[in-house]
């Protein structure tokens, strides 16, 4: 305890253990561990050694308090998480015009592998689905792959405030076999939609879906948007603030794959998910929201995270759109007051 | 409702263990449910004022952290062996006192948030009015903990600049982690020292109340942590003390 400094971050780490939001936490996590519905993703054998028992909740707030339950160290692949990131620095790389002129930002009704452009323009859909997240790969600067997968892992590590490395395997395994994400970038440079550089672009994006993090990584990564951008734990600038709504709101519309528009009806949170079993979700100047667990439902998301965003929503009023006063007063139950104190 | 007390103080030696062995007994004899945690995990004691030995406590806290048991597994009722009659109970939580098991506490720490849910599992499962810390001395992230969740903080400190100044320290820090109730005893005290005067200059040097003076005794040393003073010798002046701070202490 050499300063005040970290003494502050010392208390604060014991505030969010003895917080009645943390204990509301491992409550939720009590009671979506018992769920196994939901499959672990197979499409390659490496995504297979997931456990199933899994399971992660980890909550970071714009204040920088961080709340964690279960699995929180575990690491596991990033997958589609990193579409919307990635979409927020290529809009700092080009600007909005000319990134809105590549893609789209449209919802499909398809799903996520979906080959499918719009047939007026040739643009993908939206930065979501695996052609718009190629396409938005390919925007990424550097003058080489590896200076552009550098770029990459320095922007997550903005947000997360932690250095991030790839899980090769799973990076070589997605190459080997990854002929369909092939086609739909040959497609697109059939419409002058990507440069020629594909191989390279390719294997940025397939890096990219490897990126390896944990559920207090992809809290860290939604609580920098809901804090307009900024890491709220080292106050690091992760995104342009010009970019910030871009990034959250194609997540509201197109970030739980084509469950989106139920999840932005039910749970009103901008949110991403990945097949390696992680969310991300965000309610902005609040905070934001990381789980992890393997079982996906058809659609892609992890089924006891759903839950658990839906739970969270609806108890704490965090629905973009609500106005009702919810069951539980949010700052309350962070800062702890006697009536919640019930031992 | 429960309440969490803790006993702390910046340096060793200072009488933890002693007062928490004490006032949690002087509590139990008043007809209420407590039990003691010994989160001194790198040195353990308290458990051998109640005769309690390693061949025993098979199960400890240590089990508990490691996922080996259940806290309340590792809970030994000690009431009966004090004359400790219904309704009051009176249960021990002991740590580990094998080389190997206080080396991985001392390598590895421990996860906070586990023993955050273990006392709160503890008082569930015992329906405690009471749950007594014994704490290892200074500050640290386990010390945090303890004193972010008591409800009532006792700080010992014994006449000495360099525990004036630990407790001064450790008082910031009860102050930032929002403590809701903290009360100073003052142990071996010199019998040449006023013990007025000395209560009187504690407290207005650290803005809260001193709930005890205890001298320096020769009986205390002399009975060697085995066994609890206030039930061998109920009539002696430091056993009246331990029993005026327990009084303190259970209509807090
Ligand atoms: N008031 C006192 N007078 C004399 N000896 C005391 C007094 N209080 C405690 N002791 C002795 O001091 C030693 C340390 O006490 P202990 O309670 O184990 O301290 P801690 O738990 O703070 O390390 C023990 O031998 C104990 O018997
Ligand atoms: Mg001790």
């Amino acid at each position: 305890m050499s300063d005040i400094g970290d003494l502050q971050s010392l208390t604060s780490s014991i505030t969010a253990v003895t917080s009645p939001f943390r204990r509301y936490l491992s409550e939720l996590h009590e009671k979506y561990k018992v769920i196994n519905d939901g499959a672990v993703a197979d499409y390659i054998p490496e995504l297979a050694l997931a456990k199933p028992e899994w399971f992660g909740i980890c909550v970071g707030t714009s204040e920088g308090q961080v709340f964690e339950v279960g699995d929180c160290d575990q690491l596991f692949t990033i997958q589609s998480i990193s579409k919307a990131f990635v979409f927020g620095l290529a809009l700092e790389d080009h600007g909005r015009e000319y990134v809105n002129s590549k893609v789209s930002v449209e919802p499909t009704g398809e799903a996520f592998n979906s080959i499918v452009l719009d047939e007026v323009t040739n643009r993908p859909y939206n930065p979501m689905v695996n052609a718009g997240a190629i396409a938005t790969a390919d925007l990424i600067k550097g003058d080489n792959g590896t200076q552009r997968l550098k770029r990459m892992l320095e922007m997550f590590k903005r947000y997360t405030g932690r250095e991030h490395d790839i899980n090769v395997p799973v990076f070589l395994s997605e190459k080997a076999t990854g002929y369909r994400n092939r086609a739909m970038a040959y497609l697109m440079l059939n419409f002058g939609m990507v440069s020629e550089k594909i191989d390279e672009t390719l294997d940025l994006y397939f890096q990219q879906c490897s990126v390896l993090v944990n559920a207090r990584d992809l809290a860290m990564l939604s609580a920098t948007l809901a804090n307009g951008g900024v890491n709220p734990v080292t106050q690091e600038r992760a995104l342009d603030e010009r970019y910030v709504q871009d990034v959250i709101s194609v997540m509201l519309t197109c970030g739980m794959y084509d469950g989106s528009g139920a999840w932005a009806y039910r749970v009103g949170m901008p949110a991403k998910s990945g097949v390696g079993g992680g969310i991300t979700a965000i309610a902005p100047g609040k905070l934001g929201i990381g789980t992890f667990s393997p079982l996906l439902d058809a659609k892609g998301n992890s089924v006891r995270g759903i839950k658990v965003c839906e739970d969270l929503s609806r108890d704490f009023g965090l629905h973009l759109f609500n106005v009702a006063t919810p069951e539980h007063n949010l700052q309350q139950w962070i800062d702890g007051d006697a009536s919640l104190d019930d031992w | 409702m429960p309440k969490v007390v803790s006993i702390h103080s910046y340096r060793g030696g200072t009488g933890k263990s002693n007062f928490t062995a004490n006032l949690a007994t002087a509590v139990a004899m008043q007809g209420h449910r407590v039990a003691i945690v010994d989160t001194d995990l790198p040195s353990p004691g308290i458990h051998n004022l109640f005769g309690l030995e390693p061949e025993q406590t098979g199960k400890t806290l240590n089990s508990y952290l490691w996922s080996e048991s259940s806290i309340e597994d590792a809970a030994y009722d000690i009431g009966d062996s004090l004359g400790i009659g219904e309704p009051g109970k009176l249960f021990l939580v002991p740590s580990s006192v094998k080389a190997d098991d206080i080396a991985r506490i001392l390598k590895d720490g421990y996860d906070v948030r586990l023993m955050n849910d273990g006392f709160r599992n503890l008082v569930k499962a015992l329906q405690l009015d009471f749950l007594f810390i014994d704490t290892h001395p200074g500050l640290s992230k386990e010390t945090f903990l303890s004193i972010a969740i008591s409800h009532v903080l006792i700080l010992i400190l014994r006449p000495d600049k360099q525990d004036y100044q630990g407790t001064a320290v450790t008082m910031d820090v009860a102050r930032q982690l929002n403590v809701r109730k903290m009360l100073l005893a003052i142990n071996k005290v010199h019998s040449k020292l006023n013990p007025d005067a000395l209560k009187q200059k504690v407290e207005e040097t650290y803005r809260e109340p001193v709930a005890g003076i205890f001298p320096l005794s020769e009986d205390v040393v002399q009975l060697a942590s085995e066994g609890v003073f206030c039930v061998q010798f109920p009539d002696h002046p430091v056993s009246q003390e331990f029993i005026k701070v327990a009084q303190r202490i259970s209509e807090a």
